[in-house]
């Protein structure tokens, strides 16, 4: 055997090791990414974590202390579905998002809408849900409106819950208006029925269920929803298998109905008003 | 009585206490009034009950409701915050007045950090940054879920819910650590304030530097700091509202809870007032005993 011929059998042996530890890697590379996942955390530890916080009826405290409303609904339908249990970690809505990332739970499930600047952080899933804005108006300060347009005025004062898509939305249809944020929604209702803030923006059916209750404080200058937004389950990034499984489980329950069943009961109806004692 | 007791004056009821009296009536009326008529609003007070203990309407059985468990974590937040704040004081305490220059750079250096930065950015920190490392690596939450009866039942008589441990655990170490920079000057202010002749009088009868601090110095110390430790303690159990921040289940985060859900916003917080003034008027109470006790002890 002559140097060439040497030369070039190690060459190819090389390259063909190289090649091999490569597909290796590759294979290495997929093993983590499945077993790093958390679906593959909450199948071991048999527990999944949700990251919470409370909007009427998204999820609510019923009067015995228990945690009802749709988003809760649909949770709990995933871990039996995974057969795994569940815990709630109620978060203040501020800092849901960093508690996500610092893997204080495994997934949000909290009516959470999708916006470019959220999905920049976190990855969302197929959306479960969507809903859209309405506004309650004060009857004394501002009656008679009938379009979002006209709530486009330096003298209005527009209320919406911080780090909402209700505060984008007053931004957007209301950019002369004086925005004022609050941190719990009933406050800012309470201060439209008040006449302090003019009208506040909510999705629905929190401002149809206000007026309903206000006596004819307050009532809706538009009927039909605007500035819709769709609603998923927000995961870390970097975990795709995480997100095919939810979207997975998010269309089968679509597709057989349970979803928009849910959706009817809590949005559309009325007979879980008195598990929260609003009366 | 009490007045008439300490200056040997007797109180009686004069013009002016009822004129005054009389007049602090009226402008509560008129607030009042203003309000009823300008504040639209529903009273109901059945909401704080029904949330406080729950009755099961089948089998008839009470419960500790929402309320009740958030009265329980600010107990449980005050009494173990209160404890680790006191120990992280003293140790820092005399740290601050030591001989040994690395050990009043340590306590300094804590005191200072701790005390010029705003209470939610140190909460947001440790929390998110420290202690979502630090947990996990001790694996306290995995072992508590494993946990099973009379150790489980210790565990959530003395921290709560076995689910929202981490986050209890964070936020009382935040809490401790924060209250405890206060408690260290206190501490300090006290054992400085205790007469030089003092600790010369231990030297002289030949006792360790470690014995007249014990035996000497911190028994006049602590009587003196028991009024403003009292204080601090009173903050220390306003201030645990905040870690409802960061997911720990308290009167305050339990009372948010409840208002959004039945939209009874007034009556949850004048309840959630009165059940702070409560715990914290009667530590004050516990602080003026406390105090004369020890007062006369001394004499």
């Amino acid at each position: 055997m002559n140097t060439t011929k040497r030369t070039l059998i190690s060459l190819i042996a090389g390259v063909m090791l190289f090649g091999m530890t490569g597909a290796a890697w590759a294979q290495d590379t997929v093993n983590k990414l499945a077993s790093e996942s958390v679906i593959e955390t909450i199948k071991q530890r048999g527990v999944m974590r949700i990251g919470l916080d409370f909007f009427v009826p998204w999820a609510m405290r019923a009067k015995n202390g228990d945690f009802v409303g749709f988003e809760i609904d649909v949770a709990t339908k995933v871990a039996e579905d995974m057969g795994v249990e569940i815990e709630f970690v109620p978060t203040a809505w501020d800092g849901i998002i960093p508690a996500l990332l610092s893997g204080k739970f495994d997934v949000v499930i909290a009516g959470m809408s999708v916006t470019p600047q959220r999905h920049l952080r976190i990855n969302f899933t197929d959306p479960y849900a969507s809903s859209g804005m309405l506004i309650a108006a004060n009857s004394k300060t501002v009656p008679g409106l009938t379009r979002v347009s006209d709530f486009n005025n330096p003298n209005i004062t527009i209320g919406a819950k911080r780090g909402t898509t209700g505060v984008d939305s007053v931004m957007k249809q209301a950019p002369l208006a004086k925005l004022r944020q609050y941190d719990e929604e009933v406050v800012g209702m309470q201060d439209a029925i008040n006449g302090t803030i003019d009208a506040y923006f909510s999705s629905s059916p929190v401002p149809e269920r206000a007026v309903a209750s206000s006596e004819g404080r307050l009532y809706l200058p538009v009927q039909e929803t605007f500035d819709g937004s769709i609603e998923s389950f927000a995961v870390r990034k970097g975990d795709p298998d995480a997100i095919l499984f939810f979207n997975n489980w998010i269309r089968l329950r679509r597709h057989d109905g349970w979803l928009q069943e849910r959706h009817h009961y809590w949005f559309v109806g009325n007979d879980w008003a008195d598990q929260v004692d609003v009366k | 009585m009490r007045a008439s007791r300490g200056r040997g004056k007797t109180l009686r009821w004069g013009w002016l206490d009822v004129v005054l009296l009389g007049l602090i009536v009226l402008v509560g009326l008129y607030l009042w009034r203003r309000a009823a008529a300008e504040v639209f609003y529903r009273w109901d007070w059945s909401v704080v009950p029904e949330y406080l203990v729950y009755q099961n309407p089948e089998t008839g059985d009470w419960r500790a409701n929402l309320l009740m468990h958030g009265i329980y974590a600010t107990l449980r937040l005050a009494f173990w915050g209160t404890l680790i704040a006191l120990i992280i004081g003293v140790v820092m305490g005399c740290c601050r007045v030591s001989r040994n220059l690395f050990l009043r750079l340590v306590s300094r250096t804590y005191v200072e950090a701790t005390r010029n930065i705003p209470p939610l950015v140190i909460i947001f920190v440790v929390y998110f940054f420290v202690s979502s490392q630090i947990m996990p690596l001790l694996g306290i939450a995995d072992w508590v879920r494993h946990t099973e009866g009379a150790l489980r039942t210790v565990i959530e008589v003395s921290f709560g819910p076995t689910a929202l441990i981490e986050n209890f655990l964070s936020g009382l170490l935040v809490l401790a650590a924060f209250e405890a920079a206060y408690f260290t000057e206190i501490i300090r202010a006290g054992i400085q304030s205790v007469e030089k002749g003092q600790w010369e009088a231990g030297d002289s009868i030949g006792l360790s530097r470690f014995k007249v601090m014990r035996y000497v110095i911190m028994p006049q110390a602590i009587q003196r700091t028991i009024p403003p430790l009292a204080g601090q303690l009173i903050s220390l159990v306003k201030d645990s509202s905040m870690v409802s921040l960061i997911s720990v289940q308290d009167l305050t985060y339990s009372g948010t809870q409840v208002a959004i859900s039945t939209r009874k916003i007034f009556e949850i917080w004048i309840f959630i007032a009165v059940v702070y003034f409560v715990i914290c008027f009667s530590l004050s109470l516990v602080s003026r005993w406390l105090e004369r006790r020890m007062g006369r002890g001394l004499q």
